[in-house]
């Protein structure tokens, strides 16, 4: 009996037993909650965690996000329906479409939740005060621009300025759009209050004040535009006025400017040139985006007809006026100089071929803009850049915006005062384009400052919020679009009483009951 | 007359005598019984006349179980004395007159009559018999008597599976009762099959426990042929396995050597090919017709194909095959696949060792073209045990593989294939890989199948070796200790290797290039490197009081340590694709690696009891500590209690009928534990990278929630069953009824993605109840020497959700439609309810909105709630539609005369819906074709009859195509799994080559299948939403086994 006892006892020791310390474990390839708060340098790397959101695919990504939030406008077409941007552009969006209509929810909320435990939890971390408080601005910049960008397709969001947490946050509802401005607005000025206006080599791609005030330059121009400012209270563009304003004012010590040659803007030999108030950066091999395969070869952000026919000749005149000195046997030639650095059209030269209609066969046209391809031939190594391999950087805000912003809205809140055509005729200038007169009525120069931020931005997913604001989308997307030879594609419909909000996406209804789905959906 | 057959007795007498030489000492007693009484017998005889002729019998007697030789078995003439005993080859040979009727009886093996017809009754099977005592079945940490038996268990002798091609122990498991198997590809290498035990009751890894002789391994890292028998614990008596028996355990046994030294060999070869592959249109002009019609339906007006283009195409095809190929890619990209093994083994026992060497090798080449689709399997086997003094008893087995298998680099190659057009060239008259001269938006790549079969390769080698060692060592007071240490080495490189790749233009000759020259050429390794360490010791006791009681009991110990070593480089900058090595790149592009441990600790114990084997008492604990749960939450104690009652052993039970009844009952806790590690912690994770200026800077974040509270998934299962025989044990009976409840089910719970976008913690939400019931049945017999089986089962389960704590599952764990909520079964189908086609506009306007695109020819959806509009308020549960079925079953006949056997097996589900989405389930995803039904039954104003609504492409206009009944499918079948014939060669001539078995058979694998599904195979779509994976195939073999 002994014998026995002595051998249970023996095996257990053997596996053992009653030592706890054997099934204590600890990951060796991640940190937890209770060890990362301790550092400068973890700090520093959760507040590259807030800026790494910004290439989530409902942010701009790591494919072509950018490139194809214009194929929701009446610039470009996306026959395969990328992430659903035809969808939308057809009107056809619903709250099962998924892409970038689930996808832009959850990736602006994924970037508010990063921001939102950096500004709490680093607090945790005892180090350079000033330091501290200088990232916590970026932060908060980064915020706002998640913040702003979620309203602006959803309306009513929720509101939620704390670190994630389920057991308070599940069942908020969404809160009225005018408090989320409010709050994007605060964070901008406290961002803008801290920031620098420049970074030391090395560092270019981080918040600085000029995008803190630039971003609220468009956050009030957006609140005074037709869309949310039903009243055309006239406070709200003056507001905006002045927020774009002060960027000007501040763009000699900034260095703020525009750049020389309008097409190598978006090159990347020329990436954070003084034009630049706030962009995603990209690298090559492992941070990049697919701009040159999209532009080169997929051809999912086909420019238009009606884009290519809104480029004014080179003497400043429509094409459609007689004096134009526009021919219908060479449509392209002689046109505005930006039209050659946007678009590839039939009978260009690019990547040293001829263009034949069949080059870029879904409308006859490419997307030069945003590309590193141009007329020549490419460097061998480059030539071919797939998938997630592009460097360039997508500009979020450059000067030129600054100056229309400014412009458009001075124009609504003054009427056409000097300072309206200084600030668009330097931008025309750039282009080389002949400089707007002085005299044109308001409703006139409202209607040459909307075209020119057409022309000038586009190719930069600005447009289709454009026509957003400016309630003109229901008029621009009820429309058969064209091939380069004028033949029909499809037609697009937009309900006026639905097609201006997005619907909040399906799974996050059934997740948070409380949200509210837009009207229509 | 007389002096004939007392010579003739004479000469019997001799030759058994000879024969008596090899025969075991146990027997000689009883031989010389049958010996007297046969003299005794013929001497009363002589005076009578025998009207009937007189023959010499011969025949061989075997086990039905495993085909081994049954000597000393009895043969006796029915209405005689005269008897002959068979000798240690199991052969015998005995006179007797036409028309008369013998005997053949043995210990422990059921007693056949066969009517004497010939010379030579060839191969005889005797099935064991159940009320036998000594036929045992293998238990956790044991065995135990078949007849006391109290939990539900399903055995598998793989003797039944002897000659068909199997390439994986997994998918020899169709057709057990209570067992949903599912093989979802025959890809060569990863063609495993998944299994289900009593449905599903855990939102996670549902996996049953495999042990190997009592160590966790995986039954498909072992050779087929080196596997004896298979046990499922279905019920209460996997609790013995605590925190991982909730899925169900299978316990594995090995070969061991039994008997005479031996030597066997067996091979066999066959051919396979898909069973069934989608309808593709490979006519390029109804295509190209078809893809623009679709368009035009979807509302574009500028269409892929201009008229001028179909018509330069039509014209073309009959003289430049290349620019204008009707290619059928199908056939291009696929062929014949071949299989053949070879296993040659060793073994034998003695009262002091026994032994079993085996050696194995398996060779495939899969059915698409190219060389990236190989396996080759090395497998050893070996199982020795020594008995080292009267006490001691040390053994070691040690079961290898070396395996590789080679994949195309581009594991997508079945997704590309699916996209294929009839225009795609497929190669260039110079053996170029072609494209196609006609755009085809979504086709910017034209991916040619041939071209990434042919170009570069992904290699992986595995070595895995499980090897143990043992002691049993017999204590005092009738306890035995058992101590019981293996290591589970496995260790995998996987290889990769993709070069440049062009297609060309048939027209033009323009290149497009397949992958960059700054990703390819570019070599990939990948190193696996996993060690896993068990340990368990036992102590056993067994006694018997005043003759009825018997009590045993056994309770031990055990450890086990997993440890997982990943770590993967990658290189690009190879001038060609001559060299493959790392070395030969120049640039390094990604270097990754990562550890893991986890730790399980465990105290178990199980005490039986029995009445005179009539009432029969059983219960077990396990008390498990996994390293998987925060400190606090470790440790769970998983006890059982389960009883039985021979109720035809009670003296009141007085039954002709009824050989045996048998009821039982059981009760339980089993647990889950199969968390991912760490699911605990709040975890910050690193990779959160972004670039300031073009340089990386590391970035870090938390991605997921975590709850540190989860816990052990609890189960309680309930089993109610009988087992009974009738008609001398001809037929055979078994049902149980259970029911299993599990509690804390853990699974990752979605939050909102306003809470940071985070992926939702793990946690122990909810219960799960899953019910249902299994009978089988067989029947056997024999007329004369024609023997035939007829057997079969069915497996009813029925899924419920109990509670959710109020949650509503969506897509859980699937990229199907699907919804888990209280009250309904786990992941019911969630869909729009289609409600026919819409006949004309006017009847567009007058319903509820849709989107849009919608007019005549869509789809209809109905709108649930009234709203007029059809959203996500209107999607239904679709009752009994589920991704589990309901009902699984299986028949199996088997027909023996004489060395010939036929035997088949079926085996089916059905209450199962199948969803499958994009390429070839819908028409034109993407830039992909469409199959041919769209051409012939999709509406038209003048078809409007059509089975299909109108056809439109499914990306782009999605409108017929969202989550909607129309598409839930039908996914019963009843497949015709194997057939074989079979041919045992007769002794007598085997004899005198010195060879004691020699069977020949043929087989076919799949042949036969009845479904509703046609588009591709049915059971690889069950567990898919594609149609685009590896298929299953039809397999027809042939070969020998040789036994000397």
């Amino acid at each position: 009996m002994k014998n026995i006892l002595l051998l249970l006892v023996l095996g257990s020791l053997i596996a053992a037993g009653c030592n706890k310390s054997l099934l204590d474990t600890e990951p060796n390839d991640r940190y937890v909650e209770s060890n990362f708060w301790t550092s400068p340098e973890a700090v520093n790397a959760a507040l590259t965690g807030c800026y790494a959101y910004l290439r989530n695919t409902g942010v701009f990504g790591t494919d072509a996000v950018a490139l194809w939030e214009e194929t929701a406008s009446p610039n470009a077409y996306n026959y395969s329906n990328s992430i659903s941007f035809n969808s939308v552009a057809k009107g056809q969006q619903s709250a099962t479409v998924g892409g970038i209509v689930s996808s832009r929810w959850s990736g602006c909320f994924g970037g508010i939740g990063r921001c939102n435990t950096f500004l709490v939890k680093s607090d945790e971390v005892e180090m350079d005060e000033t330091q501290k408080d200088k990232m916590k601005a970026e932060a908060k910049l980064l915020r706002a621009f998640y913040y702003f960008m979620l309203q602006c397709y959803y309306g009513d969001v929720p509101l939620i300025l704390e670190a994630p947490d389920r057991d308070t946050q599940s069942d908020l509802p969404g809160t009225p759009r005018v408090e989320v401005i409010q709050q994007v607005l605060k964070d901008l000025d406290e961002a803008a209050a801290l920031l620098p206006v420049k970074y030391a080599a090395g560092n270019n791609g981080r918040a600085t004040k000029g995008a803190a005030l630039g971003l609220k330059a468009r956050v009030l121009l957006f609140e005074a535009s037709p869309l949310l400012n039903s009243g055309n209270d006239a406070a709200k563009w003056k507001a905006a006025a002045d927020a774009a304003k002060a960027v000007i004012d501040m763009a000699p010590q900034a260095g703020y400017g525009l750049f020389a040659n309008y097409r190598n803007l978006f090159l990347p030999a020329n990436e954070n040139n003084t034009e630049v108030l706030m962009d995603v950066q990209y690298m090559y091999p492992d941070q990049g985006n697919s701009f040159d395969l999209i532009c080169r070869q997929y051809n999912t952000n086909a420019p238009l007809l009606d884009l290519v026919n809104a480029y004014d000749m080179k003497n400043g005149l429509p094409i459609t006026d007689p004096a134009s000195g526009y021919s219908a046997a060479t449509p392209f030639a002689n046109r505005d100089a930006r039209m050659y650095a946007t678009v590839v059209y039939p009978g260009d030269t690019f990547m040293n071929v001829k263009v034949t209609p069949a080059r870029f066969a879904i409308t006859g046209f490419g997307m030069k803009k945003y590309s590193i391809y141009d007329k020549g031939p490419s460097p061998a190594s480059q030539s071919d850049l797939k998938d997630g391999q592009s460097e360039t950087n997508f500009i979020i805000l450059r000067y030129a915006d600054i100056l229309l912003m400014y412009a458009e809205a001075q124009n609504e809140f003054s009427g056409p005062d000097a300072s309206v055509y200084d600030a668009l005729n330097k931008v025309r200038t750039r282009a080389g384009m002949p400089v707007i007169a002085a005299g044109a009525t308001k409703e006139k120069l409202r209607e040459i400052i909307r075209h020119e931020r057409r022309i000038e931005f586009a190719g930069e997913a600005l447009y289709y919020n454009d026509i957003r604001r400016w309630k003109t989308a229901e008029k621009e997307l009820n429309a058969t679009i064209q091939k380069y030879d004028g033949s029909g594609i499809e037609s697009r419909k937009f309900n006026p009483s639905r097609d201006y909000w997005w619907p909040i996406p399906q799974t996050q209804l059934d997740l948070n009951p409380q949200l509210k789905q837009n009207t229509g959906y | 007359m007389l002096g004939k057959n007392v010579r003739l007795t004479v000469l019997f007498i001799i030759k058994t005598k000879t024969g008596m030489k090899a025969k075991i000492k146990r027997l000689r007693l009883l031989r010389r019984v049958i010996l007297l009484v046969s003299c005794l017998a013929v001497l009363l005889c002589t005076s009578y006349t025998l009207q009937a002729q007189q023959v010499t019998l011969t025949g061989k007697v075997v086990s039905a179980k495993d085909n081994n030789p049954l000597p000393g078995a009895s043969v006796l003439v029915e209405g005689s004395l005269l008897g002959a005993s068979t000798a240690a080859d199991g052969t015998f040979s005995i006179r007797a007159n036409t028309g008369s009727k013998i005997t053949i009886s043995s210990v422990d093996y059921i007693s056949r009559e066969l009517k004497v017809t010939a010379g030579d009754l060839g191969v005889i099977k005797l099935e064991e018999d159940p009320k036998s005592l000594n036929s045992v079945v293998v238990v956790g940490y044991g065995t135990q008597k078949k007849v006391s038996v109290t939990g539900a268990i399903s055995t598998l002798n793989m003797v039944d599976k002897e000659g068909q091609p199997l390439t994986n122990v997994s998918n020899a498991l169709h057709g057990v009762p209570g067992l949903f198997v599912n093989q979802g590809n025959s890809q060569p290498g990863v063609d495993r099959s998944t299994i289900r035990i009593r449905g599903v009751g855990t939102l996670n890894n549902s996996d049953p426990l495999v042990l190997v002789d009592g160590i966790e391994y995986s039954m498909d890292e072992l050779n087929p042929n080196d596997i004896e028998s298979l046990t499922v614990l279905k019920d209460a008596s996997a609790a013995i396995y605590g925190s991982r028996a909730a899925n169900g355990v299978i316990l594995v046994t090995t070969k061991t050597g039994k008997g005479v030294s031996r030597t066997n060999y067996s091979y066999y070869y066959g051919i396979q090919k898909p069973t069934t592959l989608p309808d593709a249109i490979w006519d390029p002009i109804v295509y190209m017709n078809l893809k623009n019609q679709a368009e035009r339906n979807g509302g574009k007006q500028a269409v892929d194909y201009s008229d001028a283009e179909i018509a330069e195409y039509q014209a073309g095809m009959a003289t430049d095959p290349f620019t204008y190929p009707a290619s059928n890619w199908f056939d291009i990209a696929l062929g014949n696949g071949i299989i053949q093994k070879h296993d040659l083994s060793f073994s034998g026992s003695t009262d002091k060792y026994s032994y079993r060497l085996s050696l194995g090798y398996l060779d495939r080449n899969g059915i698409m073209i190219g060389p990236g689709n190989k396996e080759n399997k090395y497998s050893i086997g070996l199982n020795a045990a020594m008995n080292v003094s009267k006490n001691l008893k040390v053994g070691i087995t040690l079961d290898g593989y070396y395996r590789n298998y080679t994949q195309p680099f581009y594991t997508d190659f079945w997704n590309y294939l699916s996209r294929t057009l009839p225009i795609l060239t497929d190669t260039l008259p110079d053996g170029r890989y072609g494209n196609s001269w006609l755009r085809t938006p979504g086709r910017n790549n034209w991916e040619n199948p041939r071209m990434l079969t042919d170009n570069g390769y992904s290699n992986k080698e595995v070595q895995r070796f499980l090897t143990t060692v043992f002691a049993d060592y017999k204590l005092p007071l009738n306890i035995t200790y058992r101590i019981k240490f293996g290591v589970d080495k496995y260790d995998g490189l996987l290889k990769a290797f993709t070069p440049r790749m062009q297609t060309f233009n048939p027209k033009t000759g323009a290149a497009i290039n397949w992958n960059s020259p700054s990703t390819a050429p570019r070599s990939g390794n990948t190193d696996y490197n996993d060690m896993a360490i068990h340990f368990f010791n036992t102590l056993d006791w067994q006694k018997q009081f005043g003759n009825v009681h018997n009590v045993s009991a056994m309770v031990g110990a055990s450890y086990d340590n997993f440890g997982h070593d990943q770590f993967a480089a990658e290189m690009t900058g190879y001038l060609d694709a001559t060299l493959t090595a790392l070395d030969a790149g120049t640039v390094r592009q990604a270097i990754s690696g990562n550890t893991t441990k986890d730790v399980l600790e465990s105290y178990f114990g199980r005490l039986n009891y029995d009445y005179d084997g009539k009432y029969l008492l059983e219960a077990t604990f396990r008390y498990d500590g996994s390293s998987r749960f925060a400190p606090g939450n470790r440790w769970g104690f998983f006890p059982s209690a389960s009883a039985g009652w021979r109720i035809d052993k009670e003296r009141f039970f007085n039954s002709d009928f009824i050989d045996l009844l048998k009821i039982r009952a059981s009760v339980g806790k089993l647990g889950n534990q199969s968390v991912a590690l760490y699911s605990y912690e709040n975890a910050i994770n690193l990779g959160q990278d972004y670039s300031f200026s073009g340089v990386l800077s590391s970035g870090a974040a938390s991605t997921a929630y975590a709850d540190r509270a989860i816990s052990w998934e609890s189960t309680t299962t309930y089993n109610i069953g009988a087992d009974i025989n009738l008609l001398k044990n001809h037929v055979s009976l078994s049902l149980d009824v259970y029911r299993k409840r599990t509690d804390g089910i853990l699974r990752t719970v979605n939050l909102p993605a306003q809470i940071g976008n985070l992926s939702g913690p793990k946690q122990n939400v909810g219960s799960v109840d899953n019910s249902g019931y299994e009978i089988t049945a067989s029947y056997r017999n024999s007329v004369g020497n024609f023997t035939y089986e007829v057997s079969g089962n069915i497996a009813y389960n029925r899924n419920r959700v109990v509670n959710l704590n109020g949650q509503i599952l969506y897509n859980d764990n699937t990229n199907l439609s699907t919804i888990t909520k209280e009250d309904n079964q786990m992941n019911a189908f969630y869909l729009l309810e289609a409600d026919g086609i819409f006949q004309s506009d006017e009847e567009v306007k007058a319903s509820a909105f849709q989107s849009n695109a919608t007019r005549a020819g869509y789809l209809r959806y109905k709108d649930q709630n009234k709203d007029n509009i059809i959203n996500g308020d209107d999607r239904i549960v679709v009752n009994a539609s589920s991704i589990i079925p309901k009902y699984t079953f299986g028949f199996g006949i088997n027909l023996g005369y004489k060395g010939i056997s036929l035997t088949s097996f079926f085996q089916g589900v059905s209450g199962v819906k199948l969803y499958p989405t994009a390429n070839l389930a819908f028409p034109f995803n993407n830039g992909a074709n469409a199959t041919w039904e769209w051409a012939t039954d999709a509406w038209t104003p003048d078809n409007r009859q059509a089975r299909l609504p109108i056809v439109t492409e499914s990306t782009g206009s999605q409108d017929n195509f969202l989550p909607s009944t129309f598409w839930l499918r039908d996914g019963s079948y009843l497949r015709m799994k194997n057939i074989q014939l079979a041919y045992e060669l007769p002794t007598k001539w085997l004899s005198k080559v010195k060879v004691t078995k020699l069977n020949v058979f043929i087989n076919g694998e799949n042949l036969v299948t009845f479904t509703k599904y046609k588009d591709f195979d049915i059971e690889s779509v069950l567990n898919a939403s594609t149609i685009y994976h590896y298929p299953m195939l039809k397999t027809i073999s042939g070969g020998v086994n040789l036994t000397f």
